[in-house]
This record gives structure tokens, sequence and C-alpha cells, in this order.
């Protein structure tokens, strides 16, 4: 099968590689043997092949998967791309940084008062649990972001991973932090910025669904 | 890329977020067109050349598409007050399929008023 | 409660709302025969109160409505949000220009 990427060197330009198919194969398989077969120099991120990491996400027919969950049977044709709203560094390898500062600007850590000489257990129902579990499930692959119109023209914008993030922790029972949080996330370039375009939803690959997050923070922000 | 990217979207929730910003623009031009045309109402004359010029038979494409467009805008705009309430997030494509069907329905209905009351 | 943006989504929503039912209402009181758009028609509704009423809070609700839409496009801009204070500002002086020249165009009647 013919796999076309568009490719970045100080500038971009399209090539289209020759790869064999196996029933089964992942776009991330013909990933791997580009650069194992034909051309070593070829450039793109991976880790656990299962879905887990978030490396691999890339934009693939025009939408952002991940490159190891997309079995290449899915389609008669494949063109992989970066990610959008990310600089290419090099190919299908993009620019992270910015995206683990604003992860890290929200506090993405339990803020609760602890007592290390004398801890005590910090209870949680299940229903507690169900009020954050999905949000917590976010794999920091970037999909949400490069499909977000405020996240493309706005650098500052948190995005929805990084709300997402927040939410997750302000709807934690044991979090006492929910007020600092709620600060940072109701700023102008916080959840006011969102416009509900919901397509952060669509291509998230373990269905979150950003958009609801930051609803849910946006309501939160009111009182 | 810029704001360009906003209007590159070709996925059914990127597009509705596209023509929602389309049509508010256009909706907000044409407050001011609408304004204009109310400063007329102060000489008999010259609000009845603009209104038999803009209510016309040759105007009723363009008073069609500007109901479509204010149809569209709202209907998909209370369907983004329903996910903004946090509503519905599961069943957000049968919230966005009813909300087309319904603004094509509005379109039809609208146009029909119009075009009855152009008739006479 | 924190700065305008809370208190301007809100206000975006509400103004929607009630503007898809006043809009629909206005299009059948101007639309609804051929009569409606005459002079004399337009003249003697605009002088009425009860129109009156409905006339003032339209032109509020849409004036708030189209120029906060206006501005949360812009400010989702680089450029935009650099320049907050005076998009603000700005815009509230376009809407306010608009919103009295509307109920002064009103009042003549």
């Amino acid at each position: 099968m013919k796999i076309l990427i568009r490719r970045f060197d100080e500038k971009s330009y399209w090539q289209s590689f020759e790869v064999p198919v196996k029933r089964g194969m992942t776009v991330l398989d013909a990933l791997f043997y580009i650069r194992e077969n034909i051309d070593p120099t070829f450039a793109f991120r991976a880790s656990c092949r299962m879905g887990i990491c978030g490396s691999c996400a890339v934009k693939i027919n025009g939408k952002p998967r991940l490159a190891c969950e997309t079995q290449i049977s899915k389609f008669k044709e494949i063109k992989v791309e970066p990610l959008d709203n990310f600089r290419v560094i090099r190919d299908l390898v993009t620019e992270f940084e910015g995206f683990f500062v604003k992860h890290k600007k929200v506090k993405p850590y339990l803020i609760a008062e602890a007592d290390y000489e004398n801890p005590v257990e910090q209870l949680q129902t299940p229903q507690e649990l169900k009020r954050y579990y999905i949000f917590s499930l976010c794999i920091k692959c970037g999909a949400c972001v490069s499909v977000c119109p405020a996240s493309a023209t706005l650098e500052g914008y948190l995005g929805p991973a990084a709300l997402v993030a927040a939410y997750r922790f302000n709807a934690d029972s044991r979090d006492k932090g929910k007020e600092e949080r709620l600060k940072i996330a109701s700023e102008s370039i916080g959840v006011w910025r969102c416009h509900s375009a919901m397509e952060c939803s669509e291509v998230c690959p373990k269905q979150i669904e950003p958009a609801k997050a930051v609803q849910l923070l946006r309501r939160a922000s009111l009182r | 890329m810029g704001v360009l990217s906003w209007f590159k979207y070709r996925s059914p929730f990127g597009m509705a977020f596209m023509f929602q910003r389309i049509t508010g623009l256009i909706l907000l031009f044409y407050l001011c067109l609408h304004l204009a045309y109310l400063t007329s109402l102060q000489s008999r004359d010259l609000y009845e050349s603009l209104t038999a010029l803009t209510v016309s038979k040759q105007f009723f494409i363009f008073d069609s598409l500007l109901i479509l467009c204010g149809v569209f805008h709202g209907l998909n705009g209370l369907r983004i007050v329903v996910h903004e309430l946090g509503f519905a997030h599961e069943k957000r494509k049968a919230v966005l399929v009813i909300s087309v069907a319904l603004t094509i329905l509005g379109w039809i209905l609208g146009s029909y008023i119009l075009y009855t009351a152009l008739g006479d | 409660m924190r700065g305008f943006e809370p208190f301007a989504w809100i206000f975006q929503a509400v103004t929607g709302i009630v503007m898809v039912f006043l809009i629909t209402a206005h299009f059948l009181a101007t639309h609804a025969n051929h009569e409606l758009l005459s002079y004399e028609t337009a003249v003697s509704r605009l002088g009425s109160f009860e129109y009156k009423v409905f006339y003032f809070f339209l032109l509020l609700f849409v004036t708030f409505h189209a120029f906060n839409g206006l501005r949360a496009i812009i400010l989702d801009t680089e450029g935009g949000m650099r320049r907050r204070k005076a998009v603000n500002a700005l815009i509230l002086v376009i809407a306010l220009v608009a919103f009295f020249y509307g109920a002064f165009l009103l009042s003549k009647f």
C-alpha cells in the first residue's frame, strides 16, 4: 500500500512510501517499517504500541488518531501528517513543551493536607470516584488540542487537555485545591475561550469528552 | 494559518462551529444595514422606495438566505447552550442532527411566509 | 464571580434564547402579510406603547449579543487577546453608539 507522509526538515514536503501490508497491521507498524527498511531518517514518536502512552498521535487522513490503534485495512489510501497547532520539529515529531507547561499551570496534582507522621487513609466512595474517573484516563496525546479552534489561534489558551486535568482534580472529593484551580481556569484565556466546537470530544482516543469537562469547569467558575 | 483554520473544518461539529461564526458575522452586518433601513422611516418617500427595492421578488433570494442564517444561528445557538450547561454530551450527534433538521424546516417555513407576503 | 467574562457568557446565552422568540415574533409581525410593511402600518406599530417596549428590549438584546459575540471572536485571536482592554473598550463604545442610535430612532415615533 502507498502511504503518503508530510515530512518536514526545514521545509515541508510530501513523500510517498510503498509498504507491504499484513492483516491486522496498524499505521504505526507501517511507520516502523518505513524507518527500518526504507528511510532511517524518518522521525516519529512512539512508545507503548498499545494506546496508553499517547506518544503516537498523528493526523491520519485529516483526523487525529493514535497510529498504534489505527488499522491500515480501515482505509483505501493513507495520508499521515503531524498534529495541527503544534510546532513541527521534524517529520511527524512536534513540540510538546508548551502542552506540558499549560498542564502544569492548572496544578494537576492532589492538593490535600497530608500528615506524614500520622497518615490517614483518604476514603472515597464509588459514586465520588465516578464523578471524575473518566477524566483521569487522559493520556496527554494532544489530539484534542490539535482540533480545538481556540488553541489554533490563541497561543496562551489553556486548551482542552489542561482543562480536563483541572476538572479531574476539582471533582476529586479528596482534593482541597478547587479555588486555586478555578482561579486559573476562569481567566480570560481559560474556559471563556471555549465555544463548544466539540471537536475535542470527537477525536479523543479515550472518549473522555473534554468539551464536557470544560463546561462543568465553566459552571463551577460562576460561583 | 491563524483564523483561517476556523474555516477549514470538514467534520459535522467543526462545520457547525464554523457556520455559527459566519452567520453571526453576517447577522451583525445585517444589524447595521437594518439600522440604516430604519433611519429611512424619517421620510415616507425614502422608506417606500427602499422597501420597494428590498421587499421584492428580485431580493427574495437574499432574504431567504438571511432567514437561513438567522434560523441556523438561533437553533445551533440553543444546541450550544444545552451543551455549555453540561447536558447531553453523550448524545451530541443526535442533538446536532435534530438542530440541523429543525433549521431546514424553519428555513422552508420562513421563506414560504416571506414569499406569500410578496405575492399580493 | 470573577470579572466580566462569566457575566458576558450568561447574558450571551440568555439574550440568545430570548431572541429566538423575539426575532420570530418580529419576523411574523412584519412579514405575515404584505400590508405590514406599508409606511402607515410601520409608523403606527412604532408609535404603539407595547411595540415600543418590545422593540426596546429587542434592540437591547440584539446589541449586546451581536457585539459581545464579535468581542469573543476578536479575543480568540492573538492580537485581540494582547490588546484585551482596548478591544473591550472599543466594542463597548460601538455597542453603545448602536444602541443609543436605535433608541433615538425609536423615540422619534
